[in-house]
């Protein structure tokens, strides 16, 4: 097409992300060789390959509220358009509020699978992106997922959470503790919540009883694992919660959608059991930095040392608290003696440490769903597929299991390249300027159907105050560094009556305060300094403020918020 | 590509898209063998979609030099004069094919396609056919049809920024989703000749006017003698000329087809990258349809036009005229 190859033109690329394999199947300006490479930069070589004369920097910075000193105010004003390429809606909705910001168009689209959507948001003529949202996804309720699942992808959610907890975030906790026990502890202490007191008692067990120095301690672990999941776990539930058991109203408390469990017995002949207990082990001995023999991957001798693992008799309590509760969020209990139990926990904690050797620290693991042969799928998997063998739930494969827990979008070239092909047909309309809305197109399409729709934007939402009217588009734009009384005349002029002027969440002047006049001939951009006690960036030429008026009847009017420009 | 399992490599590469069709597609792609005439920038896209999925083996025809229009909107050509020295535009965009996907084999046929015979059609299973005239159309189609086993049929040709593609899949039996399970479906598509054969009158009354003036410009071509695209702003008259006729013939209100239309579409040598993505990105997934068979095919042509943004799907066929 020929855009940014102009002297004066340049295409801004950012992307904070690598080349994997599985990218190569639609994302065809990488090649085998480019595994493991910035993506903004290879895309930039091979895209300058194809036409020299294009202008291009390749930046490898995350769009965001933190990355505001790349992208400063300069670079924002300078763009005459933005392309979206996201995979997720905040980082969509940041890009959105910045676009509405500096009045730039923004050309957003989509894919899954073989459906594609493109929006177009164009300054004052369409809506924004953020102005119409999609309901937010509903999630299970936890009481749901820890003790209630009722379909596979509860047992995957739980799966995916057990599985970070055990082998990433209590090692990780771990460390934290060992590297600064002092400063650790102390947070603890102070925190002194029932959260805090599940931690430290997950910190202890990794130190202290289940702390493992060989792989067969590894194996014990891993067939303890087991048998507190999918057996003790589930007698206690149905200990507390009998088959014939009734809620509080009288109705039977296992009714649909709730499935009633029952414990799984273990057995080294079962190859589920058994795959279980390996990926689990060798997950575990890779967080203690413990080899694993070779032995393992062979299922006679891995059954063998399973076999020697003693595991103690359960009997379910009478005192154990199951939370039924849809609306609960969290699952640990507080109780009244919480910090006491820390106190004890973290002498324990300490007598624990003085034995490590010098140094000890543990390995904390990273879910890494693509690789195949680092067990973390077949673990997640094992954990989900239990479970819902637990509850009678339909089991699932591996690359089932991998596509729910790693949440993986499926992805192919011809929606991609449909939904590129449409917005840069919009790209024409925005760079050739002058167009109405009606002349652009929002789309949809899904080529599996095939199904081809289209539509005009909306326009935004217009509020209207005597003749003047606006949208959440317009920014109230004063420059020249006014004062405050030149801000007030210049509201007064639009019949408007400012009582009240704020910088974020400070009050910069008020009617009702008679002191307030003495800063009527200061420049507004000291009082923001000076009142507001705001540090503006050096990059920055300009602040804003919410201005709450009245109209000529005492009326209050929504203004846009008021930009102004002191340098 | 032996055996019946995908390989370790396979999936792994193929992984995202084996969540949107299935590994069974993915291995019917692997073994599928698809021809195509007319390296254009559709073309391009369309080649780049289908070897990007992992399809068998692609065979390109087009024995023409580059020029400064194939540039234009063909991403497979290297800018580098040198490099495009004394190369076909078949052998160019073979070269770089090949890097999309090595799993491929991406090959060139050199030679006139309509003088091939059955036993060359007969190795594919897709024929795509791009910049040809209406008689080279029928003909192509009918070696297909002639064949003993199915072989699926496409033309597309884009025009200004426009685009029109056309789906011959004989007798096609596939299982058709639906809300509870799968049924047996079984579509019978008309050929080329049988398609614009069918009166324009008999047409349903908002059928796309791509459609009558795609078919102006080629009956203008071929009674001219014209090579496809070999047309222009000099010809215009004739052309509307053409049209009055053919609307008097078949008794349909010239306002089906608009002279700013055909205007467009006498003008249009070089296309447009975004319409060739469009029109790439549809053909692709409609030839992996029919290769996976899986999935709602095309039926029977696709129009699209950039000046109102719609992509419309008209089925051209008169059940009188299927055999």
């Amino acid at each position: 097409m020929g855009v940014s190859c102009g002297k004066q033109g340049k295409l801004t690329i950012t992307d904070d992300d690598v080349i994997e394999k599985s990218n190569l199947s639609r994302q065809f300006l990488f090649r085998d060789w480019n595994i493991g490479q910035a993506k903004s930069t290879v895309a930039a070589s091979a895209a300058a390959l194809i036409n020299p004369h294009l202008r291009i920097e390749a930046l490898q910075n995350r769009v965001g509220s933190q990355t505001e000193n790349v992208f400063d105010d300069t670079f924002w004003e300078n763009l005459t358009a933005v392309v979206n390429a996201l995979d997720n809606v905040n980082a969509r909705l940041y890009v959105d509020q910045r676009c509405l910001y500096f009045q730039k168009p923004l050309l957003e689209s989509g894919t899954l699978g073989a459906k594609c959507n493109t929006q177009m948001v164009i300054p004052h003529l369409t809506e924004n992106y953020g102005a119409s949202r999609d309901p937010p996804e509903k999630q299970a309720p936890m009481c749901t997922v820890h003790s209630f699942p009722h379909n596979i992808d509860h047992c995957l959610t739980w799966a995916r959470s057990e599985f970070e907890g055990l082998v990433e975030k209590t090692p990780a906790e771990v460390n934290a503790y060992l590297s600064n026990p002092v400063e650790y502890i102390n947070a603890m202490n102070k925190a002194g919540d029932a959260q805090s007191r599940d931690t430290l008692e997950h910190v202890l067990e990794c130190l202290e009883k289940e702390k493992c120095d060989t792989f067969q301690d590894c194996i014990t672990w891993a067939r303890l694992r087991f048998e507190d999941y999918f057996a003790d776990r589930v007698k206690q539930l149905i200990f507390t919660f009998p088959e014939e058991a009734s809620t509080s109203t009288g109705a039977p408390f296992w009714s649909a959608p709730k499935r009633f469990p029952h414990p799984l017995q273990f057995s080294v002949v079962d190859p589920s059991h058994l795959n279980f207990v390996m990926a689990a082990s060798i997950l575990r001995a890779e967080t203690f930095g413990i080899s694993v023999p070779e032995w393992v991957k062979h299922p006679k001798t891995m059954a063998e040392a399973v076999g020697k693992v003693i595991v103690p008799e359960f009997q379910p309590r009478e005192d154990v608290k199951i939370e039924t509760d849809e609306k609960a969020t969290t699952l640990s209990s507080a109780s009244v003696d919480d910090a006491a139990v820390i106190n004890e926990l973290i002498r324990k904690l300490e007598q624990c440490r003085k034995k490590l050797p010098p140094g000890f620290r543990m390995m904390p693991i990273q879910f890494e769903k693509d690789d195949d042969t680092n067990y973390h799928m077949d673990l997640i998997a094992g954990l989900a597929n239990m479970r819902a063998r637990n509850y009678s739930i339909p089991e699932v494969d591996k690359l089932k299991a991998k596509f729910i827990a790693g949440r993986i979008i499926p992805a192919i070239a011809t929606s991609t390249a449909m939904a590129t092909g449409l917005v840069c047909l919009e790209l024409y309309k925005v760079l050739d300027g002058g167009h109405k809305v009606e002349d652009y197109r929002n789309t949809f399409a899904n080529l599996a159907l095939p199904l081809f729709s289209m539509a005009e934007p909306v326009p935004p939402k217009v509020i209207k105050h005597q003749d003047l009217s606006w949208t959440v588009w317009d920014r109230w734009i004063l420059k020249n560094n006014p004062t405050l009384k030149e801000l007030l005349q210049w509201l007064k002029y639009k019949g408007l009556d400012a009582y009240s002027i704020s910088h974020g969440s400070c009050l910069l002047y008020n009617s009702m305060f008679p002191r307030h006049r003495d800063r009527m001939d200061r420049k507004v951009v000291d009082l923001v300094r000076e009142v507001a006690k705001v540090e503006l960036p050096a990059y920055r030429h300009h602040f804003d403020v919410v201005v709450a008026c009245e109209d000529d009847e005492g009326n209050d009017v929504d203004i846009p918020p008021v930009s102004i420009y002191f340098s | 590509m032996n055996g019946e399992e995908l390989t370790e490599q396979e999936t792994a590469l193929y992984d995202r898209q084996i969540r949107v069709w299935g590994a069974d597609a993915q291995r019917r792609l692997s073994k599928s063998h698809i021809l195509v005439y007319g390296m254009k920038g559709t073309i391009a896209e369309f080649c780049k979609n289908i070897v990007l999925a992992g399809v068998g083996s692609l065979t390109l025809v087009d024995d023409r030099d580059v020029s400064e229009e194939a540039l234009s909107a063909n991403f497979l050509i290297p800018p580098d004069e040198s490099v495009c020295r004394g190369k076909t535009l078949a052998e160019l965009c073979c070269d770089s094919l090949r890097e999309f996907n090595p799993m491929v084999r991406v090959s060139v046929e050199k030679g006139d396609l309509a003088s091939l015979g059955a036993e060359f059609f007969d190795k594919f299973d897709v024929v795509v056919i791009s910049c040809c005239s209406l008689a080279t159309k029928k003909l192509i189609n009918e070696k297909c049809r002639k064949l003993s086993k199915r072989v699926s049929f496409y033309t597309v040709d884009c025009r200004d920024c426009c685009g029109e593609i056309f789906v011959d899949l004989q007798k096609y039996n596939y299982a058709k989703k639906k809300t509870d399970g799968t049924a047996e479906c079984e579509l019978q598509y008309p050929s080329f000749q049988e398609a614009i054969s069918v009166p324009w009158k008999s047409l349903r009354p908002k059928v796309s006017k791509l459609y009558f003036a795609m078919r102006v410009i080629e009956r203008f071509e071929e009674a001219e003698k014209r090579k496809p695209r070999e047309i222009s702003i000099e010809d215009l008259p004739a052309v509307l000329k053409l049209k009055k006729e053919l609307c008097e013939e078949q008794s349909l209100n010239e306002s089906h087809i608009p002279d700013t239309l055909l205007e467009r579409l006498v003008m249009g040598a070089k296309e447009f990258p975004p319409v060739c993505a469009i029109i790439g990105g549809t053909l692709g997934q409609e030839v992996i349809k029919a290769i996976s068979s899986k999935g709602d095919p095309l039926k029977n042509f696709f129009f699209f036009d950039a000046t109102d943004g719609k992509g419309m799907i008209e089925d051209i066929s008169n059940p009188n005229l299927l055999s």
